[in-house]
């Protein structure tokens, strides 16, 4: 995809423990959209919401490798100062988090820890960003009541006026909407749909309905892997590979079940074409072959020349580095859709 | 009747046998005191120290050891709590949620707890032979402060431990340090089970007279300086109940009945204070 970047994920790896989380995960976000992170339970979206302002680190026992450029600077990089890069993502969680204090401290409590002292800047920080979430007209005269004494729904608009008063760049929205009544969903959504021609956000949602809604690029998870990525639209239309085809069609998202398999890694590039042909040629239609393959160039290259031959390609995943498995099923020429 | 339904009614008797028993007990113990020693409660008692022979029965008041408990009590608090709070924030923010050394200091605090406080005073005494320090204030203090480090830290440990993982992330996506996190947002939201941890750790203090015996030692006059011995209200009571005439013992009784106000005065405060402090916090 061409666009510049504004968050870079490189060979991403995570590790709760022994239990793999996020497996070689690499994708580039665009600046200024919305992208939507989809995928079951469990398959390793807040944890990468979470490495990008490194929150995950406050679990035990985790392990990170990779890299992730922020306007091309390595936030895993040793001289990152984690505070800077913290302010620079606003977060909004599933379940709204005040802080225990009054309204107006909640929102002062960021600009006040990166430094502003003076009340009158404070005072105006805290009216132009309650204003932004449409709180202000609400709460402007208690704003020394506790916090905790707005609706849930408040609470979430409370949240992200005061992740907005730390000015980001970035908004990281965990479920956003999913604690919430449906007129204060809706709300939220529009909210992003203003707030993405000023901020990039990510988001993490369960509902696809959301995702079409307001999503301008997906990212599809399953098990840690990064199944299928790019335009939300290309995406929900024409999803490329059979998981999330399942996924989107609110079906059980099976394992692929392999006839043969084939490694290629080591084969001369001109060799591949032919030797693949010549291994889905003894399978009957509708098996699976999985291939093994290395450098990613020659895999796209592989699967567009085997789409072309009238196979279809039901998943391509990256294990390692620099090695992919590529699941082929064998079909005649004529298309069949699943 | 059914098996189910007995069983629910015997075990129902039992939990409310138990509870009876433990109110009547206090009441048994509130009221020997306040009966034996009512008639030398009077205002005297509470604002004049002792007059000489006063622990033969003639004139004075216990204010030396009223105050003298006080300043103690305050004195060994705020001692604990220098030493706590670096404690539990440190455990609860700066080690993994499963690291062993946290466990061993947790287990450590526990068996601190369960010391009797006898030895306290025993090691205190010690302490003081070896710096050349005289029974005092001071050494009260750390005494005291000792004996009440592992009651205040752990329960402020528990106290921490409840707070709500998502509010640390809140604040630290903010941008917030560990210590601000700390500070500013885990000790509002703490502050109910902090007030409450400190009252209860200086109600044991205050009550408890092992560990003055030998450490903070016994006058007449009023707490004047840190390095002086100061009278305590468990030892007042022990050395009055141990006369031989029953109007001093009388006496014993009445500081008793003070010491127990006292108590009663902290707790009540502490469930006020919690309260209050409660309806800022989280999950409420």
């Amino acid at each position: 995809m061409d666009f510049k970047a504004h968050i870079e994920i490189k060979d991403l790896n995570v590790w709760y423990q022994n239990h793999k989380s996020l497996n070689n995960i690499s994708v580039k976000i665009p600046g200024k959209k919305i992208t939507a992170i989809i995928g079951p339970s469990g398959c390793g979206k807040t944890t990468l919401l979470k490495t990008l302002n490194r929150l995950i680190e406050l679990q035990d026992n985790v392990k990170i490798e990779g890299n992730i450029y922020v306007d091309d600077d390595d936030i895993y990089g040793h001289n990152v100062e984690i505070i800077n890069l913290r302010k620079k993502m606003g977060l909004l969680s599933q379940k709204p988090q005040v802080l225990p204090m009054a309204i107006y401290e909640n929102v002062a409590y960021g600009p006040r820890i990166h430094g502003i002292k003076n009340k009158k800047n404070l005072d105006e920080i805290v009216e132009q960003y309650l204003k932004e979430v449409g709180l202000w007209s609400e709460v402007k005269n208690r704003l020394n009541s506790s916090a905790l004494k707005l609706s849930i729904g408040q609470q979430q608009r409370l949240c992200l006026a005061r992740g907005l008063a730390v000015e980001p760049e970035i908004i990281l929205a965990d479920e956003p909407t999913s604690a919430l009544d449906p007129v204060s969903a809706k709300w939220i959504e529009e909210k992003f749909l203003e707030l993405k021609k000023r901020y990039t956000i990510i988001l993490v949602t369960h509902s696809l309905e959301q995702a079409k809604r307001i999503a301008d690029y997906l990212i599809f998870l399953y098990q840690g892997n990064l199944i299928e990525y790019g335009p939300a639209n290309q995406i929900f239309e024409n999803p490329k590979y059979m998981k999330t085809k399942s996924y989107l069609a609110g079906k059980i998202i099976e394992d692929i079940k392999v006839d043969k398999e084939l490694d290629i890694r080591g084969f001369a590039k001109s060799e591949i074409s032919s030797k693949i042909s010549y291994v889905l040629e003894k399978l009957s239609i509708g098996q699976v072959l999985k291939v093994i393959t290395s450098s990613e160039q020659s895999v796209e290259e592989l699967s567009r020349s085997i789409e072309c031959e009238g196979h279809k390609v039901l998943e391509l995943i990256r294990i390692n580095k620099t090695d992919y498995e590529v699941y082929i099923q064998k079909r005649t020429a004529t298309i069949y859709e699943i | 009747m059914d098996k189910r339904k007995i069983e629910e009614n015997i075990f129902k008797t039992l939990m409310i046998l138990a509870t009876f028993l433990i109110v009547v007990s206090l009441i048994c113990i509130l009221g020997t005191i306040f009966f034996k020693g009512f008639r030398s409660i009077n205002l005297s008692m509470l604002i004049q120290t002792p007059e000489s022979g006063y622990y033969i029965g003639k004139e004075g008041g216990i204010l030396n050891a009223i105050l003298g408990s006080l300043v103690l009590g305050v004195g060994a608090t705020f001692l604990a709590l220098t030493i706590s709070i670096p404690v539990v924030l440190y455990l609860n923010f700066y080690l993994k949620k499963k690291s062993n050394f946290a466990l061993g200091v947790r287990f450590l605090l526990d068996v601190l707890w369960g010391i009797p406080s006898i030895v306290y005073g025993v090691f205190g005494f010690t302490v003081m032979i070896l710096l050349g320090l005289k029974a005092s204030l001071l050494a009260g203090i750390i005494t005291v402060g000792l004996l009440i480090i592992p009651v205040i830290t752990r329960s402020l440990d528990e106290v921490l431990k409840k707070i709500p993982f998502e509010l640390k992330e809140a604040a630290l996506s903010l941008g917030a340090t560990k210590l601000e996190t700390a500070i500013i947002v885990v000790f509002r939201q703490a502050l109910p089970g902090l007030t409450t941890a400190i009252l209860i750790a200086f109600g044991r203090g205050i009550g408890d007279a092992a560990a003055v015996l030998f450490t903070a030692g016994f006058t007449d006059s009023i707490p004047y300086s840190i390095f002086k011995p100061i009278a305590t209200l468990p030892l007042t009571i022990f050395f009055q109940l141990a006369t031989p005439f029953p109007e001093v013992q009388e006496r014993g009784y009445a500081s008793a009945f003070v010491l127990i106000i006292i108590i009663l005065l902290i707790s009540m405060v502490s469930r006020v204070l919690s309260k209050r402090f409660e309806k800022n916090i989280v999950g409420k």
